[in-house]
């Protein structure tokens, strides 16, 4: 289990989705599956497939992910021999500031790449969470000996925002044909999650020649024009669940998948491959006398004296007596007062609720309320 | 200073608890776990860091496997630290002979050498074996301000059970005058809690001259507390007023389990300001299911849960089938209680597997207590009947 490869994490979002989430807080932090954050699925990913090295790349709002993840200890990431590497923007004598695109990360951080001695670079942006074995992906590679393996899901891309989702066409032996933006709404098309598995030195190379070339971007300067010379890209079907997040609806939708059985068990309960989080020391989650939950994924430092149903409930929330939360997600340390009747509601960390507000939004339109608010 | 410490912990974690088996069978009472997710020695452990004690020698004898793992370098207490720290310390040989430990002083006696390191001008004795939450900075300061040579933490106990504890006998002041061990005829309400603070001087002194005695059982409340006594040295009580339980025996231990249950619990877990730590065991967030009724109880992680459970503390990784039902116990990590299977007024060991349709226990008015030993199956329509202990796997009917 020692995956000679290098991970690179962009924690922001190139596409822009999660607007709410990410207001103060990049992709990457953002709470998912009532004690994680989202990077926490592929960090733990990586880390179990045997890769010790890991840099994440960040342009802005990155306090909140740099407390979550810190030094990667919960990951044993901050070791001679294996480390977390936080790559901030930075500002330098000939120019600075910070960059926008994928490609213009990698160029940024290029002397980053140079320091490591692995074989293969795994790349990945943040917008999904998945329980992936990236040693598959690299025997699969290897085997099919492509230039660059892209990882796509086959999954409906749900609601169409401005935002691109990438459609591949994939042949029959798995190679990558064409790809265009994604389109039909609800049918099942091979969507690329932005991971990609290649030789680090064809990285640097590459990297370096689109400086000099002044190109920017991952996909339309280096990804395309390799589909469409011929060059070997592979596309590797992601097994199991891949919950994608393109907007706050199918973040609601998403965090509800958890409660299936099915979704569950691939992301959580795989022999070996544990995601593992930062942690808390809180107490166990406490029941009062007249609590009711049902079908609910609840975390611990809880308290519920309330009825919970169909719903995701973060690590230190309390839920007040006679009050019923359903189909809504409430995040880390935020208080429900009593009497209160909240539905398809997305609570944000810290937020608190008093006694007897009624709130509610739709599956496709949630009632969202940001840090820190007050209702 | 950063060349030595104020004070050092010493924490006799080497007793067997006999009176835990089966709980104790396989594994030393610290390491017993409680409360959902801890470990017993989590909280003296963690009484240590919050009251700002970074260096703790944990005493271990009895089969130390689990607990040398549970303890690691002492990382889920920040304790893994460059100078002080958490230091695991067995019995050893040594050029002049080996030996086990005799007795509680023998043990600190053996790790003199251990405690001089950090040349420390307190020492704090405390065991593994209680479940209370207590600043030990409050009490040293009070022995500072005693000019003590031995300070005793102390509770009051009601009158009629104190003849089962140490008792106090004290002036107005706090200074001890006497000290009883389970006197028949107790003249005072003041037990103590086998927490006791010495000036290192003193300590070192009266480790020494018991060592040389033969004849003693080398004990701190046999031997080291009433020599000094004798000799008239300063020894005074610490009251302590906050919780504590003696988790010394079965019916203690569920006891003490379930003060952390109702919306005013009595052990209060959820306090952000005194936080007990513990080592982590990274499962998911426990998914309740649709079935599942769960009133006055905790629960923790990795749980699937879709039967009912009623005034019991539930740890991680428990499957709970639709149907079984849980009230009034104890259930230890790792157990799976299927369907239409029935637990009450009962302790369940890590591991335990209950068929569908078993009964264990009985209503808690029988005030006998069932035990299911580590990783023991019960088969489908056994029963396990109220106040027996069962170790060995139970054919199904």
């Amino acid at each position: 289990m020692n995956m000679n490869a290098l991970g690179f994490i962009f924690a922001d979002s190139v596409d822009g989705a999660l607007n709410e989430l990410t207001e103060k807080r990049t992709l990457g932090a953002v709470p998912f599956g009532a004690r994680y954050r989202v990077i926490d699925f592929l960090i733990s990913n990586m880390v179990n497939a045997g890769i010790r090295n890991i840099g994440i790349a960040t342009t802005g709002k990155y306090d909140s992910l740099m407390h979550h993840v810190r030094s990667g200890a919960p990951w044993d990431l901050d070791r001679k021999r294996s480390r977390l590497t936080f790559l901030p923007p930075y500002a330098s004598f000939n120019g600075g500031g910070t960059y926008e695109n994928r490609l213009e990360a990698l160029q940024y951080h290029l002397q980053y790449l140079k320091n490591f001695s692995e074989e293969y670079v795994l790349i990945s942006g943040c917008n999904y969470v998945a329980n992936i074995d990236f040693e598959k992906v690299l025997e699969f590679h290897k085997e099919s000996g492509a230039r660059i393996t892209a990882l796509y899901r086959n999954s409906k891309i749900h609601r169409q925002q401005e935002l691109t989702v990438m459609e591949y066409k994939i042949g029959e032996d798995g190679r990558i044909l064409d790809h265009r933006n994604a389109e039909i709404l609800d049918e099942v098309r091979p969507l690329s999650i932005n991971a990609y598995l290649m030789k680090l030195d064809d990285l640097i190379e590459i990297t370096e020649r689109s400086m000099r070339e002044g190109k920017h971007s991952f996909r339309r300067d280096l990804l395309f024009p390799m589909i469409e010379s011929g060059e070997k890209v592979m596309g590797y079907e992601v097994p199991g669940a891949v919950l994608y997040m393109d907007d706050l609806a199918t973040y609601l939708k998403n965090s509800l998948d958890l409660l299936n059985k099915d979704v569950r068990a691939s992301l959580f309960h795989v022999d070996g491959f544990p995601i593992l989080t930062n942690v808390k020391d809180s107490a166990p989650a406490r029941y009062g006398d007249k609590a009711k939950v049902v079908n609910s994924l609840i975390a611990d430092g809880t308290i519920i004296e309330g009825e919970v149903r169909n719903s995701i409930i973060f690590r230190g929330v309390r839920i007040g007596k006679d009050s019923v939360v359903e189909n809504s997600v409430i995040m880390q340390e935020s208080t429900i007062g009593d009497g209160v009747r909240l539905n398809y509601a997305v609570l944000d960390k810290n937020v608190i609720v008093q006694d007897c507000r009624m709130l509610s939004g739709y599956i496709t339109h949630p009632f969202y309320m940001g840090v820190n608010e007050v209702i | 200073m950063i060349n030595r410490k104020k004070i050092v912990a010493m924490l006799l974690a080497g007793g067997q608890g006999s009176r835990l088996a089966p709980l104790t069978n396989s594994t030393a009472k610290p390491v017993v776990p409680f409360g959902g997710r801890y470990r017993i020695i989590d909280f003296p452990l963690s009484n240590c860091v919050n009251s700002g004690i970074d260096t703790v020698g944990v005493l271990t004898q009895y089969q130390p496997l689990e607990l040398n793992d549970y303890l690691g370098i002492g990382t889920p207490w920040d304790m893994d630290l460059r100078f002080g720290g958490l230091h695991v310390l067995p019995p050893y040989q040594a050029a002049t002979g080996s030996d086990w430990f005799k007795g509680t002083a023998n043990a600190i006696y053996q790790n003199i050498k251990f405690i001089k390191q950090y040349d420390p001008e307190y020492v704090l004795i405390l065991s593994g074996d209680h479940i209370y939450k207590m600043d030990y900075a409050i009490m040293l300061d009070e022995h500072i301000k005693n000019q003590a040579d031995c300070t005793l933490a102390v509770i009051d106990v009601p009158l009629e059970e104190a003849s089962r504890f140490g008792i106090m006998n004290t002036d107005d002041k706090g200074r001890v005058l006497e000290f009883e061990e389970k006197p028949k005829h107790p003249k005072s309400t003041q037990a103590s809690m086998g927490v006791y603070i010495f000036s290192t001087a003193a300590l070192i002194h009266y480790l020494e001259e018991d060592e040389a005695d033969p004849t003693s059982q080398n004990d701190f409340g046999k031997n080291i507390i009433p020599n000094m006594l004798r000799d008239g040295k300063r020894m005074y009580t610490h009251l302590f007023k906050g919780y504590w339980r003696d988790v010394g025996t079965l019916t203690s231990y569920w006891a003490s389990n379930m003060d952390s249950l109702g919306d005013m619990p009595e052990l209060w877990l959820n306090d952000p300001d005194w936080k007990i730590y513990y080592r982590h065991s990274f499962n998911h967030p426990q998914y309740v299911g649709e079935h599942a009724d769960i009133t006055h109880s905790v629960c923790g992680e990795g749980n699937e849960i879709d039967g009912k459970i009623d005034h019991s503390v539930v740890f991680n990784n428990i499957v709970l089938e639709e149907g079984a039902e849980i009230k009034d116990s104890v259930i230890i990590s790792g157990c799976k209680i299927k369907k239409g299977a029935k637990v009450e007024y009962a302790i369940l060991d890590s591991g335990v597997v209950i068929d569908e349709g078993a009964v264990v226990g009985g209503p808690k008015e029988s005030g006998q207590l069932a035990v299911i030993g580590r990783n023991v199956h019960i088969g489908a329509g056994a029963v396990v009947k109220p106040g027996e202990s069962v170790t060995e796997d139970r054919e199904g009917v």
